[in-house]
């Protein structure tokens, strides 16, 4: 690095050695193999995959930092790379990681109910050899970045970032930087597009806190586009071999078993648990009860991956879909029948599921109904034959998610029975301030879901005034103390895990104005007193009335002559906990999230037979997330979740050449959907409250895997009467739909026997 | 992505085998050459600046000949460091006597890994390809200037 110090302008650098001898490896979540990975913020001795950082320079200004970084000298030698999953593990695949000694980094066998049970009762055995989930994430338009400062008075870091988990970040980067974590202060605005994509930005952190201590000066990075798809999380990639499904003729699904393998990239950031998040869902919307699934995860040559909207559970939700269709088109059965039949009823919840996750609250065939009816469903052999007239093949199909939110961290258990973590919960303080203004802070960091918005509202229903007299602290700042643990926007969890959390704080409050309105009206109890009109009252004399902003004033600033006993401070913080338990780690059984909202969409689509291009001509997607405390906010998720789900069914996938290089670095070789690609969308909602949070919400947002199926499942359609292909791939751009059109027989086989 | 192809030169086969194995003479036909090191009759390095849609690309280049058989064939190994891109090339030519001058049979294999690798998948075949044209022009001439010398 000494001829990029060199260049004027240039305040220092980082090196992969520095960090080596500054830090110590990243914790890693895994049992062994996967746990002896070496994860350090900066490549140490070896490149595992292309954007894989190995020094840093800091500068006065961001092109002077890139000039100069092009002055940096690296030495590579270059190593034959592993970029198929399906190879990993061939005994002279090449390492990854020597520490580790293989490519193999978790492993484990889910198993429920009995796979021979299913067979003796089935009619048929539907195979299917190979099915793949392809690699994309969800591209926030804006890309990761920090500004550090360092504190050598106190030894404290202060990173400002869009980390969206930010106390994930601080138990990762506290231990590999030796430092207790209130040394780490961490501060988020509204962050953009998260996705899950910001979780695992604790690697660059480090880097930045090394460097902002280094050089004494605070240190600013803002990812380009490129790095970002090169360095930063990618969604799971997936595949699901040797599947065999038990149905009986009349479409009745008994039970399915596979292998599944999935691709985490070069190193762990937060895997192995796409291991056992699927789990959450595992048999979707439908009532299977044998079934296992052999998981293995390996790592790749490619970016690492993270959390993408709908983690995990996206992969496994489309798996379950496309054996139904595919079940329903061996069997010469209807896929709506088949849904229908087999779908977990609205009378059956809560809904315990062979695992023992509890779907709490839903009516799947309401929602496939009102799906249908979107799309003008009893037209529609009508219009495929209008289609055809104009030499089109057109195809409708059906995709689900269920959208489990409010995450039971101890599922982690079931991948390492040695992590501490279990349960969740999230934090919110609202308080009555001298002038009676009603200011709330929350744990979570809002990324434009509209937080904000929602919590005012939530105060202001129990408060009984104005949502524009409610004030909301937009971000997060763990020195606010407004954060617990799990603090953070993920996992479909705010209407529950953060509303909850301001529901008990404002209820805390109102409870506490109750007793200081009592005091100051000579002793009324709080039964005898009502909130109205922004103050307190007494219920049977109105006119005896308190506004906020005199409770505010007496606690705060007027307070001699209250009794001594009245423990009333306005300021109240409340922690929100869900009800969990500790999984069963044995059986792999337990209650893995708290709510299930669920989607439905359904896609139309036409095919041109000569070029493979299609087009989506009519869409509809359906969605229960429980009670809707806003639904125009709800909508915006549905549609964006929609965009996504076209995204990677369509369009989007990072594509890796055979030397490990990323053919789709950027937009100009990854297409995201713009507002002109969206297709026709009409949207429907059912709403079925649940019945284990305290607002009857469910956290939502993440349901794009049922567009990706509906897509898969239309494409499939299209092509019955040109060949009948079997489509085997989550994403379909147009090329690959006129390859299966010019070789239907190419791909995955499916083959049925009689049980 | 392998490339390939012949080249016919009104020279003897002497005169192109010295003209490819001389260093000095291969620096020329080089594209972008800036400096040039010798460090043994089999080994040779050049710092580089390849003329890429998107800019230029600073390389050192090492270059490493792996197999000789005077006067008909050659094998180099050869690889490239720069920022954001690493060049691995193997290459062979094989000479023979042909109407009176001489034929080269040619081959490479280049590989370009790295963000200019992932950038420039669309742009990478066209250049090399121009490069080609271009080192063929350069060697062309350079055969011509050893023989009337």
């Amino acid at each position: 690095v000494s001829k990029a110090l060199e260049l004027g302008g240039v305040y220092g650098t980082l090196t992969g050695d520095e960090v080596a001898l500054l830090t110590d490896p990243f914790f890693q979540l895994s049992t062994e193999p996967g746990s002896k990975i070496e994860d350090y913020a900066l490549a140490v001795g070896k490149v595992r995959f292309v954007g894989d950082p190995v020094a840093i320079v800091v500068a006065e200004t961001r092109e002077l930092a890139r000039d100069a970084a092009e002055l940096v000298e690296v030495e590579y030698e270059p190593l034959p790379p592993v970029v198929d999953a399906r190879t990993a593990l061939d005994p002279d695949a090449p390492v990854l990681h020597e520490q580790a000694g293989t490519n193999l980094v978790w492993q484990g066998v889910y198993e429920w109910g009995s796979w021979e049970d299913a067979v003796a009762e089935a009619d048929r055995i539907v195979k299917v050899s190979e099915l793949h989930f392809d690699r994309f994430n969800s591209t926030p338009l804006e890309c990761d970045g920090a500004l550090v400062e360092y504190n050598r008075g106190t030894g404290q870091w202060t990173i400002h970032t869009n980390n969206q988990f930010p106390g994930f970040a601080a138990i990762m980067m506290g231990p590999a930087m030796r430092v207790g974590l209130d040394r780490l202060r961490f501060v988020t605005q509204d962050i953009g597009g998260g996705f899950g994509n910001k979780i695992t930005s604790h690697p660059q952190l480090t880097a930045m806190c090394l460097l902002a201590r280094k050089l004494g000066r605070p240190i600013q990075w803002t990812e380009w586009r490129t790095d970002f798809h090169l360095s930063m999380s990618h969604g799971n990639e997936r595949w699901f071999h040797d599947t065999e499904v038990a149905v009986k003729k009349d479409g009745t699904l008994l039970g399915f078993r596979t292998k599944a393998l999935d691709d985490a990239g070069a190193y762990l950031r937060y895997e192995p648990l796409g291991g056992v998040i699927w789990a959450q869902v595992t048999p979707g919307m439908y009532r299977w009860q044998h079934i296992r699934v052999d998981f293995t995860q390996v790592a790749s040559n490619k970016a690492p991956v993270s959390p993408n909207r709908g983690y995990s559970r996206m992969q496994h939700l489309w798996f379950t879909e496309r054996v139904i269709d595919i079940v329903a088109h061996e069997l010469d059965l209807d896929p709506v029948e088949v849904r229908k039949r087999n779908y977990v009823r609205a009378e059956d919840m809560p809904y315990t599921t062979p695992n023992g996750c509890v779907y709490d609250s839903g009516d799947y065939a309401r929602m496939l109904d009102i799906a249908l009816e979107l799309v003008d469903y009893p037209s529609l052999e009508a219009r495929r034959a209008e289609a055809a007239a104009r030499g089109k093949l057109l195809g409708v199909g059906i995709g689900s998610t269920l959208d489990s939110g409010t995450n039971n961290f101890g599922q982690s258990q079931l991948i390492n029975p040695e992590l501490q973590f279990s349960g969740n919960n999230e934090v919110a303080t609202v308080k009555l301030d001298i002038f009676g203004e009603i200011v709330v802070t929350l744990g979570t960091t809002p990324q434009g879901q509209g937080h904000e918005t929602t919590a005012a509202q939530v105060v202001a229903d129990i408060l009984k005034c104005s949502v524009d007299d409610v004030y909301v602290r937009a971000g997060h700042d763990s020195y606010w103390n407004s954060h617990a643990g799990f603090s953070g926007t993920y996992a479909s969890q705010f209407a529950v895990t953060g509303l909850s959390a301001v529901k008990g704080a404002t209820e805390m409050l109102r409870d506490e104005i109750f007793r200081l309105a009592g005091a100051v009206f000579g002793g009324v109890p709080p039964e005898a007193l009502e909130l109205a009109d922004g103050g307190v009252r007494i219920k049977e004399n109105p006119e005896a009335f308190l506004p906020f902003m005199a409770c505010g004033a007496i606690v705060n600033a007027n307070n001699a002559g209250l009794p001594e006993d009245l423990d009333v401070t306005l300021n109240c913080r409340y922690v929100y906990r869900p009800p969990f338990q500790v999984p069963d780690v044995e059986r792999k059984y337990g209650n893995l999230t708290l709510t299930y909202a669920a989607q439905i969409h359904v896609a139309v689509i036409e095919v041109d037979p000569e070029t493979g291009y299609y087009e989506i001509v009519d869409y509809a997607a359906v969605d229960d997330c429980g009670k809707r405390i806003n639904p125009q906010i709800v909508e915006g998720q549905v549609m964006g979740a929609t965009a996504q789900a076209l995204g990677a069914a369509v369009h989007e996938n990072f594509v890796y050449d055979e030397d490990g290089n990323l053919l789709t670095p950027n937009f100009y070789d990854y297409h995201v959907p713009h507002a002109l690609d969206m297709p026709p969308l009409s949207t429907g909602f059912v709403e079925s409250p649940s019945p284990f949070t305290p607002l009857g919400t469910k956290g939502m947002g993440e349901g794009g895997g049922a567009g990706i199926h509906a897509v898969c499942a239309a494409v499939q359609d299209a092509l019955r009467s040109r060949g009948g292909a079997l489509v085997w791939d989550s994403c379909n751009p147009y090329h690959r739909v006129w390859e299966m059109l010019d070789d239907p027989g190419k791909g995955a086989r499916v083959t049925v026997t009689a049980a | 992505m392998n490339v390939s192809g012949e080249r016919a030169f009104a020279a003897p086969r002497e005169a192109v085998w010295r003209v490819m194995n001389d260093p000095a003479s291969m620096a020329k036909t080089m594209p972008g050459v800036e400096s040039f090191t010798v460090h043994d009759e089999r080994r040779w390095t050049a710092n580089v600046k390849i003329p890429l849609g998107l800019g230029g690309l600073k390389m050192k280049v090492d270059m490493d000949k792996v197999e000789e058989r005077e006067p008909e064939h050659a094998a180099l190994k050869i690889k490239g460091h720069g920022v954001g891109a690493m060049l691995s090339m193997t290459t062979s030519f094989d000479l023979a006597e042909a109407d009176g001058g001489t034929r080269m049979r040619w081959s490479a294999e280049v590989k370009i890994a790295g963000p200019v690798g992932s950038m420039g998948q669309r742009v990478i075949q066209p250049i090399v390809n121009q490069q080609v044209a271009h080192v063929l022009a350069a060697l062309e001439r350079e055969v011509q200037n050893a023989v009337a010398s």
